[in-house]
């Protein structure tokens, strides 16, 4: 079974925030709320602006998952981090402890309380039945189970953003950084996000992209 | 060259320590790495391309902005989330939750060891007034408060160790969201309550020369000795002062930071605001099963102040003899450390 992840590529990500854009409409997010997100770091440094995409990582020892009150959250077969909006109940201990900022909270009734905690699915909706108007209204639409991958990756005029199998994508980005020569092995959030050290094609990956023994950090 | 080729091993060295730690229980944050912007810089110069410095200062939050406008978000990975999660689900869990089972089944070893403390004279039958209508029904909503937040909270910390398993994720989904609420809208409530209260009891629970002996004699707890006492012994006033004024304050405020989310806080504000305002409540928590304790089952008659308002005279004399010596109209000094003897048990009167 593969095991879905997303990588962005700094040296590629020209912060157009069409991923943004692509996820909003496509999954009629709440007004509020914004699944995806571009991040510049030294912006208006020149030669050291660098941007890319960040939404959940759907991390391997997810904290949100550990820290959840109610137990919300699963994960699906493909490694996928979804959580149940009728279990829910916003009091956003997910986003306190998530490194990405994955988590948002739409307001909703009395006070502005929070409501129902919304993330990115990986385009894989939720526990209700695969592309039923109830996971519609409550995730978006269910593109894994149409055989597609996540739209913000599709819809990337660079393709910055990869989303997709981890071998499959971290083969196209250790190809990438072979040709283009780079010495980096910017993959933002990947160790953070899936830890170090499986022996599956993450750490070729990772042995590829850092040539020499200092650099082995670098995947952060 | 070489003292490039030194920074460049030391970048490296910080490189590995700062995976190591990703590891590792606590990771994030090699403080011992070169200052942020100079490493960059450095780095830029000697090979093109090569981010890690940048992304060192990522992992430490810094050289960041962001489109999109929510302050919290200007982050790209936070790292102290972890921390707060190690912490959270760790110590405050585990050892919180044993502390209170701890203190439950200590009472319970007591009152099997001591029994309820029963009065020693006969009841006369006449009353002094103990507790005003309006220190009654400050002690109620702050109590009624303080049942409810501590029911739900306990709800949202150890209800998915304990009651999940019994009641499945629907059930106690729905329990939860209604915990939540809850809590949420009796916060406030509580915290307005404790000021009202602490204002309205602060007098009396002020130190007196005779505490010095209750202190000395443990209250008489053990020994089964009756250790004179003004409106409140010092047991009371510890309960007073650190229990309902200190925690009460502590958990009140860091519950408002938690309650009222959008008033700037980001999220390590929260994340601070959620282990000191559990922490605090678990110690609140501990010490209040006393307070019931004493209240109710443990000595008898002790809850006929706060329910009717009114104490029957033995118990006062027993319990607070120099109150009771007071409000019979006879004087006591304020500076007795305890050698007054009170006139006779109100029986003989």
């Amino acid at each position: 079974m593969a095991r879905m992840k997303f990588l962005c590529d700094t040296e590629r990500c020209i912060e157009c925030n069409g991923c943004v854009t692509a996820c909003k409409n496509e999954h009629e997010v709440p007004w509020g709320v914004q699944r995806r997100r571009v991040v510049t770091i030294n912006d208006g440094v020149v030669g050291q602006e660098k941007s890319l995409s960040v939404a959940c990582m759907h991390c391997s020892d997810a904290p949100c998952m550990a820290v959840c009150p109610t137990d919300c959250f699963y994960r699906t077969e493909e490694g996928v981090v979804l959580h149940d909006k009728d279990v829910c109940i916003g009091c956003g201990y997910c986003f306190y402890a998530c490194p990405f900022g994955a988590p948002q909270f739409p307001q909703s009734g009395t006070f502005g309380l929070r409501g129902k905690m919304d993330k990115c699915t990986f385009c894989a909706g939720g526990p209700e039945e695969d592309g039923s108007e109830a996971e519609f209204e409550k995730y978006g639409k269910n593109r894994l189970a149409e055989g597609k991958l996540p739209l913000c990756a599709e819809m990337c005029s660079t393709k910055a953003l990869l989303a997709g199998d981890a071998v499959e994508v971290s083969n196209i980005f250790r190809e990438r950084v072979i040709r283009r020569g780079g010495k980096g092995v910017e993959a933002i959030g990947w160790s953070t996000a899936y830890g170090k050290g499986s022996a599956d094609a993450d750490s070729r990956a990772a042995t590829a992209t850092a040539p020499a023994p200092e650099k082995t950090g670098g995947a952060q | 060259m070489n003292s490039l080729t030194f920074a460049r091993a030391r970048h490296g060295l910080a490189l590995l320590a700062a995976t190591a730690c990703i590891g590792s229980v606590q990771p994030v944050l090699a403080t011992d790495a070169p200052p942020p912007a100079a490493a960059s810089e450095a780095a830029a110069l000697v090979q093109p391309g090569n981010n890690a410095a940048t992304f060192r200062d990522v992992r430490r939050g810094e050289n960041q902005s962001i489109t999109f406008q929510a302050p919290a978000d200007r982050t790209l990975i936070q790292a102290s989330g972890e921390r707060w999660r190690q912490l959270r689900n760790g110590p405050i869990t585990v050892w919180g939750g044993w502390m209170l089972v701890g203190v439950f089944v200590a009472l319970a070893a007591f009152y099997k060891l001591r029994g309820k403390i029963m009065l020693e004279g006969k009841p006369t039958g006449r009353l002094i007034e103990r507790f005003n209508s309006v220190e009654r029904m400050a002690h109620f909503v702050l109590a009624g408060c303080f049942v409810l937040l501590a029911l739900s909270g306990l709800t949202m910390l150890f209800g998915k160790h304990v009651l999940l398993p019994i009641m499945g994720h629907t059930l106690f989904g729905w329990l939860a969201w209604v915990a939540k609420n809850l809590h949420n809208l009796t916060g406030p409530l509580f915290f307005i309550s404790t000021l009202f209260f602490v204002a309205l009891f602060a007098r009396d629970n002020v130190w007196q020369r005779v505490d010095a002996l209750w202190i000395r004699k443990a209250g008489g707890l053990l020994s089964g000795e009756h250790v004179p006492s003004w409106r409140f012994n010092f047991g009371e006033k510890t309960w007073f002062w650190i229990g309902v004024t200190i925690l009460g304050l502590i958990v009140g405020v860091s519950g408002l930071v938690l309650d009222f989310p959008g008033l700037g806080q980001i999220r390590q504000d929260m994340q601070l605001a959620h282990m000191v305002h559990s922490v605090g409540a678990i110690l609140f928590m501990s010490l209040s099963l006393g307070h019931i304790y004493i209240g109710t089952i443990g000595m008898e008659r002790a809850i006929d102040g706060m329910k009717s308002g009114y104490v029957d005279e033995t118990w006062a004399l027993e319990h607070h003899a120099y109150w009771y010596e007071t409000a019979k109209g006879r004087k006591v000094s304020k500076d007795d450390d305890g050698t007054h003897t009170p006139a006779a048990a109100p029986n003989h009167h």
